[in-house]
């Protein structure tokens, strides 16, 4: 390696956290939305190729890092009425709480308890929060396509390492429009948990992907999640978004 | 049926997003392998019907009921179909309204008026702070919440709130059947059941909750009847057999309660306890608390805990107590997801002077999107003198078969 060389990777690693940091600010900038509503249809396949077909509701009001969601279950019968808040915050993890109906009450879900699987899909319950962009150090891997699409690989850290069950993720972004193509969630150097993010429709003027794939590989296990009826900036209360509407719905 | 047929058609008529609805129909087979002096039956088949809906009519208000329809071979169910809304029924009405309410929401304000549930707690198993949750105790260990008629405002934010209620009648809890396995009585004594003496007056409460960052507690305050009977006997004929005339009655109560989660680290810490005070002479005064520990991790869920109880002012007097009968106890929970379709679950309670056990093994298996079979094991030991030793002959095997909608 002659000396320019080393010369231009000491610039890259020098500007590269900055660069790749206002890499996914600008993602974060386009996805932005007042709320956002969806319908979900996941199809959860296990390691032995059984399917369980599941529906969920989607409510958030805010954007990365100052929003709250609520997440329904609609389908299948027996889950029906389950739902998840999420309220999330700028500086720290969000807070959690699942109410099932049969029970009726609600359960606080302890940040230690976040790595645990959502209902039977396999997101975790952390994997559902909305984090803000301050809360992670980054740093440009460099570039690749993803199926095809061009993209920027980010690797990110969380700076409060307590509070996420992933030491590390790696990000592809997608250059054409700013969106994700891949996250790959690490526990220590192990890949634990892959999404991929496809079928990106422009929806209202945002880019986003319709169809995100979510593997547990410990598991061997996937979650196909599609987003119908999705919309944005749709007139949302802040009283739907606490612990008495999360009661008080059916 | 025409009630819940009618609901039905409502459903059809109503706007989809404005309505919503669930149910299941289940049949359950218990089989105890021991009899027991007052009840020589071995089996038991029981079906359940329930249908609940809600519909939100506008500005703010929402509508939502429920109705159960169900039959057995046990006559633990009422075998004539009026429909039951009390839940002061001796038995179980073949035919009843599970909830009905009226909800008015507006922030900052919850208005809930009529039939509904209410819990209050944080603990699992045991919570002493629930005052407004009877239940359906006909089967001791394997017992139902019932609604109560009340008024509920809930005031607040997020991080606090807080929630009165104004139950203008008690509901009580539904207690064992004499003539049956779960009313364990003496032989060589025979016990002819009164008419209560139900309360007439009404039942208040409040409760103010904070929620904070990371973790959360709550005060609560109750004035009224304890949903859980004492006895009086009425008459007494010394035997052979000796005969008792007994009623029910429900003490006048008032309890002074807090509940609390903190996380802590790897487990959460979950403290509950209630200080339960009566005017009625022959009541108990008592402090009631729980303790317990908690952990999600992979596919398990795990609670370990201890339940406590210090009698403050005891009396002789008879009464029916599961909450207290769970107190000096070691209480624990697990519960394991196998895969999407199948899971585990185990419950347990231990005495601390290993004179009772209470020990529940589930297996739960889905079929496709409307059927789950759950099978299961209840071991019940101990000593007679025990609450949970006294039922040392109702271990059972349990079938269920349910199909959701």
């Amino acid at each position: 390696m002659n000396k320019s060389a080393v010369g231009l990777l000491a610039a890259v690693m020098l500007v590269a956290p900055e660069e790749a940091r206002q890499i996914v600010e600008e993602a974060q900038r386009r996805s932005r939305a007042a709320s956002e509503r969806y319908e979900g249809i996941l199809e959860v396949t296990d390691a032995r190729g059984r399917v369980n077909a599941k529906r969920w509701v989607y409510h958030r009001l805010g954007s990365h890092g100052d929003s709250k969601a609520v997440i329904r279950f609609v389908a299948p019968p027996e889950v029906k009425g389950v739902a998840l808040l999420i309220i999330n915050h700028p500086d720290r993890a969000s807070d959690q709480w699942m109410w099932t109906p049969a029970t009726q009450r609600e359960r606080r879900i302890a940040l230690q308890d976040r790595s645990t699987r959502f209902f039977g899909t396999d997101f975790s319950f952390e994997d559902l929060e909305e984090r803000d962009v301050n809360q992670y150090d980054y740093r440009m891997l460099g570039e690749e396509a993803v199926e095809g699409a061009p993209c920027w690989k980010i690797e990110s850290r969380p700076k409060q390492t307590r509070a996420s069950q992933y030491t590390r993720s790696v990000l592809w972004i997608r250059k054409e429009n700013y969106t994700f193509a891949r996250i790959e969630n690490y526990v220590r150097e192990e890949l634990v948990r892959r999404a991929a993010y496809r079928e990106v429709h422009n929806v209202q003027g945002i880019w986003t992907p319709r169809l995100i794939e979510m593997h547990d590989l410990r598991r061997n296990s996937r979650t196909l999640l599609k987003l119908e009826k999705l919309q944005y900036n749709l007139a949302m209360k802040d009283s739907d978004f606490t612990l008495q509407a999360l009661r008080r719905e059916f | 049926m025409r009630a819940p047929l009618a609901l039905v058609t409502v459903a059809l008529l109503a706007r989809a997003q404005d309505f919503s609805q669930r149910g299941f129909l289940e049949t359950r087979l218990t089989v105890f392998p021991q009899v027991a002096p007052n009840d020589r039956g071995r089996a038991l088949a029981a079906a359940l019907l329930r249908y609940e809906a809600s519909y939100k009519i506008s500005g703010g208000w929402r509508l939502a009921g429920g109705l159960d329809a169900r039959t057995d071979t046990h006559h633990e169910v009422e075998r004539r179909w009026a429909l039951g809304w009390q839940d002061r029924e001796r038995q179980r009405p073949a035919l009843s309204l599970r909830r009905a309410s009226l909800l008015y929401s507006r922030a900052p304000l919850t208005l809930e008026i009529g039939k509904q549930f209410i819990r209050w707690g944080k603990a699992d198993i045991l919570n002493p702070t629930d005052r407004f949750a009877p239940r359906d105790f006909l089967a001791v260990v394997d017992n139902d919440f019932l609604a109560v008629t009340a008024a509920r405002l809930a005031l607040g934010t997020q991080s606090n709130t807080l929630e009165l209620v104004f139950a203008p009648r008690l509901t009580p809890s539904r207690i064992p059947l004499l003539n049956q396995r779960w009313a364990p009585l003496p032989q060589g004594l025979e016990i002819r059941e009164a008419a209560p003496r139900l309360p007439g007056g009404p039942q208040f409460g409040a409760r103010w909750n904070r929620v904070g960052a990371g973790f959360e507690y709550s005060l609560s305050f109750y004035e009224g009847h304890n949903h859980l009977p004492l006895f009086e006997a009425l008459q007494l004929s010394l035997g052979p057999p000796i005969r008792v005339e007994a009623r029910r009655y429900y003490p006048k109560l008032r309890m002074y309660g807090g509940d609390a989660a903190i996380p802590l680290g790897w487990l959460t810490l979950k403290g509950e306890a209630a200080w339960l005070r009566s005017p009625a002479s022959e009541a108990d005064e008592y402090l009631l608390y729980v303790v317990q520990l908690e952990r999600q991790a992979g596919e398990w869920f795990l609670v370990g805990g201890y339940a406590g109880q210090t009698v403050t002012r005891e009396h002789a007097a008879l009464g029916f107590a599961p909450d207290r009968g769970l107190a000096r106890a070691f209480l624990g929970r697990a519960g394991y997801t196998i895969d999407a379709n199948r899971s585990l679950a185990l419950e347990a309670a231990a005495r601390q002077d290993g004179k009772g056990l209470w020990l529940k093994l589930e297996y739960s298996e889905a079929f496709g999107q409307h059927w789950r079979a759950t099978a299961g094991f209840t071991l019940i030991r101990g000593k007679s003198e025990d609450f949970l030793g006294q039922y040392r002959r109702n271990s059972h095997l349990g079938l269920a078969l349910r199909y959701s909608f």
